[in-house]
């Protein structure tokens, strides 16, 4: 077993089954992954492998049946509601395929929210927020709510929420699923850039496409995790 | 996060909807509104049954005709005498009232006129501001005089009343000279105010004024509370024995005391019933307010997922529902409370006393804010037991 401090990520044999009435689904099965500190890593698969799954587990949202799993060093399946809250907040920032984002609040709000649940002034808050989605290119856009927004702009005030709080992972699912090639392309400019300044980043698709441009690919398929094709 | 971000959060939600917000509150609205006027009548009905009940003091026994018009064998002014003969009474008056034409020079009022004997004056604090009070000479020699009401005195002069004093006024065409004029004692009791009134003295009532037809009343005074009982069984046995035509039967012995209690319990008796129509409209505004919440968390289901994904505790997504169900409470609260104020002119128009207190107020807040917490908390908890990826995944 390898020391699992000095990782990101260490899930070790990791199975989630769904019981579906009197049948048992085994969506994961002895699953192993480590994510080392500024990587960038997606895992690719088809549909229904077991991708959303997998990042649930990983982003705290969902538990394993059984199996191990460390986040910077901490225990998750030993923390409660209230620690995986925290750890949500603190060590994950989450990308959705659909963007998730508050539709009655603005760009700068939505962005503005996690750190305000982690109890930051709201004037530093807003002020990091700011400093965010001007890099991400939104500087004008910070007062538009998300449907006077572009898929690709939603995307990334998406990204600059999950960004703001400076977790030590990024977890995006499927990212650049509902965007054009153009929005998909800026995305991943901006991941690259974002992996190039340090950040950890676990993309998961079926996209080939987005997985040629990481630096560490995984597959999936029925549930399994390889290594190789 | 902290209450000021939470509250703006909530406000936008809240905005968001306002054709909802605004008929969810309606129920609130009408139930504050309701809990504000039964204060205001309780308090109005109140301070109206004090205000006709301070003038006399609880010891005061009126004995009246029992029916409206003639009686067979009325009171006269020798009963009150004969009620005095009784240990357990200080003070027995007869009184005439009577409305008429009073006439001064160009003035006319159709007003009150009371036959008084003297010593009326006091027991009903009515005090002389100008002029000279009636007196024993008065009433022995049946003079022709009067002192008004301040009021009255205002409306015959058309607002300077010192002049009326020593001119001839006329009581339904017969003269009586103006001695003086009674302060104001600002009441609306039974029978026209005293501000409104001519008051003159009873023999001389008697005989100018009502003649044939005179049918007093007798307000007598026990010497303390503790005889009242006493008194009335004296009265009692004293009109047995004096009016053969059916004895004490035909009259109505009514003493303060109970008159008030009574008259205070039937005001508190509309109170309750009243409150209960408000609490039972507060109850089913408060199922409307935990509908919508209900809804309102299912529509928001995936928001609630992603707030829980970027970190928010159980206890910040139930407080976030919670206030957000207290506000639509409150804000029904506040313009119910404001309705009721709106409303209290019309009652006024209709002759219900209501008074605006500040304890009406709070009372209608409080319900407001009670009926919010307590019909939020199940909705808002169901929103903070969702787990996020179930919530992540509703569509
Ligand atoms: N809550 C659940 N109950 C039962 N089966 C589920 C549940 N969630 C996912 N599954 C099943 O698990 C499999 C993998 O799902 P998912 O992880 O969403 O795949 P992917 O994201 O790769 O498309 C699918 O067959 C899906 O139907
Ligand atoms: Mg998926």
């Amino acid at each position: 077993m390898t020391n699992s401090s000095n990782c990101v990520i260490a899930a070790s044999n990791i199975v989630k089954v769904y019981q579906n009435g009197s049948e048992e689904l085994k969506v994961l099965d002895d699953v192993s992954i480590r994510v080392l500190h500024s990587d960038f890593m997606a895992v690719l698969g088809p549909s229904g492998s077991g991708k959303s799954t997998l990042m649930n587990i990983l982003g705290c949202l969902d538990i394993p049946t059984s199996g191990k799993y460390y986040l910077d060093g901490l225990d998750v399946l030993k923390a409660s509601e209230n620690e995986l809250a925290d750890i949500r907040n603190k060590k994950i920032g989450f990308i959705f395929q659909k963007f998730n984002l508050l539709p009655r609040l603005t760009a700068l709000q939505n962005v503005v929210l996690p750190l305000l649940y982690r109890g930051i002034d709201e004037e530093e808050a807003m002020e990091l927020a700011r400093e965010k989605l001007t890099l991400l290119g939104l500087a004008d856009r910070m007062g538009h709510k998300p449907n006077e927004l572009s898929g690709g702009q939603q995307q990334r005030v998406a990204i600059a929420r999950a960004i703001v709080g400076s977790p030590e992972l990024l977890l995006a699912d499927e990212p650049t699923g509902n965007l054009d090639s153009k929005s998909s392309e800026d995305a991943m400019v901006i991941f690259e850039e974002l992996n190039r300044q340090g950040n950890t980043i676990v993309i998961i698709t079926h996209d080939v496409e987005v997985a040629e441009r990481v630096k560490k690919l995984v597959y999936i398929r029925d549930g399994k995790l390889y290594e190789n094709n | 996060m902290k209450l000021k971000q939470l509250l703006k959060m909530i406000l936008i939600n809240i905005s968001q909807n306002k054709v909802r917000t605004f008929l969810t509150t309606l129920g609130v609205i009408v139930g504050t509104a309701t809990i504000f006027m039964v204060v205001a009548i309780g308090k109005g009905g109140e301070a109206q049954v004090n205000e006709q009940y301070s003038r006399l003091n609880v010891g005061t026994i009126m004995v009246m005709p029992a029916q409206r018009g003639r009686v067979a064998d009325p009171l006269t002014a020798k009963d009150a005498q004969l009620f005095l003969e009784s240990q357990n009474i200080a003070q027995a008056f007869p009184l005439l009232r009577g409305n008429g034409d009073i006439n001064y020079e160009n003035y006319s009022a159709s007003a009150g006129f009371a036959a008084i004997q003297p010593g009326f004056q006091e027991s009903n604090n009515l005090v002389v501001g100008q002029g000279r009070a009636l007196d024993e000479e008065d009433e022995n020699k049946k003079n022709r005089c009067a002192v008004i009401g301040a009021e009255l005195a205002n409306t015959l002069t058309d607002g300077s009343p010192s002049e009326i004093v020593g001119r001839s006024i006329s009581i339904n065409n017969r003269k009586f000279e103006v001695v003086g004029i009674y302060n104001r004692v600002g009441d609306s009791g039974s029978g026209g105010s005293y501000d409104d009134t001519a008051f003159v003295p009873y023999s001389a009532g008697e005989r100018f004024l009502l003649g044939a037809r005179a049918n007093p009343t007798i307000i007598a005074q026990a010497r303390d509370i503790d005889a009242v009982q006493s008194a009335i069984e004296d009265i009692t046995a004293s009109l047995n024995e004096n009016h053969r035509a059916g004895g004490a039967e035909q009259f109505r012995i009514l003493d303060a005391g109970s008159r008030l209690v009574a008259a205070q319990e039937s005001a508190r008796t509309m109170s309750m019933l009243l409150l209960a129509v408000a609490v039972i409209v507060l109850i089913v505004s408060g199922i409307g307010i935990m509908n919508v919440m209900f809804v309102t968390v299912k529509e928001r289901t995936r928001e609630i997922g992603t707030l829980k994904a970027i970190g928010a505790k159980k206890q910040e997504i139930l407080k976030q529902f919670l206030i957000e169900a207290v506000f639509i409470s409150l804000a029904g609260g506040v313009i119910g409370v404001i309705a009721g104020f709106l409303t209290i002119p019309v009652l006024k128009y209709f002759e219900l006393p209501a008074l605006s207190s500040v304890s009406g107020v709070l009372l209608g807040l409080i319900f407001s804010v009670v009926t919010g917490v307590f019909f939020g908390f199940y909705p808002a908890m169901k929103a903070a037991d969702l787990s996020p990826l179930e919530a992540l995944r509703y569509e």
